[in-house]
């Protein structure tokens, strides 16, 4: 370990040298996109960075930009804890990642296309039909429907880390309803009202731009026939986590923001209930989970769903974004196919690197894992927001005995990838009051439309705000940083 | 020769308390193919709604009835009259190479086409079981072993009314061998699948009078992919070959893809619900 003495706020900063820590190089030389800002900060002492801390933590609560957590017993309403220290990504490392999560998307698009039509990458033995035939999120109902422009997957949320080699490795594609983009474009509005004096230095691509690609993303997808659609955001309503980013994306895209009981079905149109009566919607944007969407279709006791909405697409009379049955690329199972997938449809090499991946399912690879458990990450094929993961180094010895009876029945529930050493930011701590090493990963978010695609050159950097903690998603006690990515 | 049959649909709920808003989706109608035609659908309802005809996520046409007034009771009437044409269900080239066949029912491409109707669900998974309930006789062809499950299923369940329910597994059926149509139904398919046979649940009438089982209510019997004939209909809580009697709505994958009737309604207290079919038929 070494101290650094560059900057006064940096005095106490421990950088520990097997992790890639993003702002200081092998040498604890400040990297050359950070440089600047650590002349700008050189001022300040961490006194003063405490209080800019302070300010931004109070505009978020004042301005209800909160999420909920999911316990055993009760829901609490919490801020995204928000750090003042960006992350920098210069443009030639973006351009690959740019490149990278559009090649990605496409792809997946492609592949969510053919496993509901034709399924020949399964006939033709690239993926295995245990992919699509035990998967609880493939929905039969998809089957032959073309989605107005031949879009699935409208939005997708790519995760990337970059491990101690300095590269970047996908972790997984949220292609169902990925959230967090509402952080991004918060994110940038507090630092800017903190730290308003360090933007005429840095020439940063804007973030909010994003509602506006949306929107034509949208629209670019209307059902036939329509001229001026109307698009709509759909919420399971205020007790849902991410109730805020719904509410936030309404305003922000200039929609409105409706719940189920809003909407009503007739004669396979769907319409609005509105003061002036009812008003017909084009397209939904939904933030509410297949299976919830239309109780006459899927669950029947969904009361945040429309009856008849099902009948309503299918008959292409609405748009659904992301279209249903879309969770079936986006379990951890096909991640690990994703470079088969990206050879198979585009006939290019995968531009961003995939984390090695073992099937339980398979018997080599279950061996495997049984074996070095402790060497491993272990994880459920089917579980978002992080939860059920379990990391073999710091597990006890019962744990890992727990963990290996768990897998033995039912393999093909699990996977498993070596432990990848996300890399480090330096992260404002509270308790200590002072800068310290964390573990950040990045979430990029793609918009592809009929004939139209859009990367937003920003991300929601996620801090795990636990000292050595590798899971960085908010219900897990994670925080953010603002995302800068410089122009050329 | 041709039938024509008149089917009455008839449905009865009255709810202790007023429902305020209410959907109702039937999947009661016969769908046209190349052994029946529908004719006509005339549906009535007691209560002031409009109804609609729409599709369900498998493509098979729905009705559905959405109410905005308060009501206690509603009564929903739909006769529907239909040519049906006779069928010899032996009616085909019996397969020569059976080897051929059972090759077939392994090969990927088959297994991918037929996936949906291939996978256990939850209503067709067999309970672990120290040994397999029925195996195909590899020696016979794939038609023979399937018209031999028919007659395994109907020896093994006895058929019996009021003992189940339709969310009822298959761990109850083989425990207690008792059941109605989708209960043999649902045995038979998770037989076949187990077998590699593709099979799915169909929903539809019987013809009434001839002391069919299950005639009084909807029926439920299986559709089997026979490699090189296509998709068979088996009847087995009766034993038999689905026929010009047999009167086909829709198929799925097991009663939830084909439930008669779904509703979404909103209110509180019980509900009474009855329901009868009649089926009848000049030739």
């Amino acid at each position: 370990m070494t101290k650094n003495t560059l900057n006064p706020i940096f005095s106490s900063y421990d950088k520990i040298q097997s992790l890639y820590d993003e702002i200081f190089d092998e040498n604890s030389d400040v990297r050359e996109v950070y440089k600047k800002l650590f002349e700008l900060y050189s001022g300040l002492s961490i006194d003063d960075y405490g209080n800019l801390n302070e300010m931004a933590k109070a505009s978020f609560f004042n301005q209800g930009i909160t999420f909920q957590v999911y316990s055993d017993t009760k829901a609490q309403e919490k801020i995204f804890p928000f750090d003042l220290f960006p992350r920098i990504i210069d443009h030639d490392e973006w351009d690959t990642i740019e490149k990278g999560v559009l090649q990605r998307s496409k792809a997946l698009n492609l592949f969510l296309h053919d496993v509901y039509h034709d399924k020949k990458i399964i006939k033709d033995g690239i993926v295995p039909i245990e992919m699509i035939s035990s998967s609880s999120n493939y929905l039969q109902s998809m089957m032959d429907i073309d989605p107005p422009g031949g879009i699935y997957n409208h939005i997708s949320g790519t995760d990337l880390i970059k491990h101690s080699d300095g590269k970047y490795y996908v972790l997984e594609d949220n292609i169902r309803c990925p959230s967090g983009v509402s952080y991004v474009m918060c994110n940038r509005g507090a630092l800017k009202k903190a730290l308003f004096g360090v933007f005429n230095h840095y020439d940063i691509h804007s973030v909010t731009d994003y509602a506006e690609n949306l929107l034509e993303i949208l629209e670019s997808v209307k059902p036939h026939g329509v001229d001026v659609p109307t698009a709509v955001v759909i919420t399971p309503g205020i007790y849902n986590s991410a109730y805020y980013e719904h509410s936030y994306l309404a305003k922000t895209i200039g929609i409105e923001l409706v719940e189920g009981r809003d909407l009503f079905v007739e004669n396979d149109f769907v319409y609005m209930k509105t003061i002036l009566g009812s008003k017909r919607v084009d397209i939904i944007y939904r933030r509410i989970d297949d299976t919830f969407l239309d109780p006459l279709e899927f669950k029947q006791d969904s009361a945040i769903g429309v009856p008849g909405l099902f009948a309503a697409y299918k008959k292409g009379n609405v748009t659904i974004v992301n279209a249903p049955g879309t969770g079936v690329a986006d379990d951890k199972a096909i991640y690990t196919y994703m470079p088969e997938i990206i050879r198979y449809y585009l006939g290019e090499e995968p531009i961003l690197n995939n984390v090695h991946t073992y099937h339980c399912s398979k018997e080599d690879d279950l061996k495997y894992v049984l074996e070095n458990v402790n060497e491993l990450v272990v994880k459920p094929v089917d579980e978002a927001g992080g939860y059920g993961i379990s990391i073999g180094n710091r597990l006890t010895k019962e744990e890992i005995e727990t963990l290996k009876e768990t897998i033995k029945k039912e393999p093909r529930k699990y996977i498993a990838q070596p432990i990848m050493s996300l890399s480090v930011h330096a992260t404002y701590i509270e308790d200590t009051n002072s800068f310290e090493q964390r573990h950040v990963d990045l979430r990029t978010f793609t918009l592809l439309g009929n004939q139209k695609d859009f990367v937003l050159r920003g991300g929601l950097t996620r801090v795990a705000l636990k000292k050595g903690n590798l899971i960085v998603n908010s219900s897990q006690g994670g925080g953010s940083k603002d995302t800068w990515i410089l122009k050329k | 020769m041709i039938y024509d049959y008149t089917i009455k649909y008839r449905s009865e709920n009255h709810y202790e308390t007023p429902v305020f808003e209410a959907y109702w989706q039937f999947l009661v109608t016969p769908e046209n193919n190349e052994t029946q035609e529908l004719i006509s659908e005339n549906i009535t309802t007691s209560v002031n709604a409009r109804i609609e005809s729409s599709i369900n996520g498998l493509g098979f046409n729905t009705s559905r009835i959405h109410c905005k007034k308060p009501f206690k009771d509603i009564i929903f009437e739909v006769t529907f009259k239909l040519t049906k044409k006779e069928i010899n269900p032996f009616d085909f080239t019996p397969s020569l190479d059976n080897a051929l066949d059972y090759k077939l029912l392994e090969s990927l491409l088959f297994r991918v086409e037929f996936e949906a109707y291939l996978k256990q669900t939850k209503l067709t998974t067999l309970p672990n079981l120290p040994e397999e309930l029925f195996l195909f006789d590899k020696r016979e062809s794939v038609f023979q072993n399937c018209l031999n499950l028919t007659h395994w299923i109907f020896d093994y369940v006895t058929f019996t009314t009021g003992v189940t329910t339709t969310e009822t597994t298959l761990n109850t059926i083989i425990q207690n061998k008792k059941g109605v149509c989708q209960d043999f139904t649902h045995l038979m398919c998770a037989i076949a699948r187990r077998n590699k046979v593709p099979a799915r649940y169909v929903s539809g009438y019987l013809h009434q009078g001839n002391g069919f089982f299950g005639d009084s209510q909807m029926h439920a019997w299986v559709e089997l992919y026979i490699p090189k004939v296509g998709w068979v209909g088996f009847d087995c809580t009766n034993n038999l070959l689905a026929n010009h009697n047999h009167i086909k709505v829709a198929h799925g994958k097991d009663y939830d893809d084909c439930p008669p009737l779904k509703g979404i309604v909103y209110s509180s207290g019980n509900n009474f619900t009855k329901y009868t079919v009649e089926v009848t038929h000049q030739q």
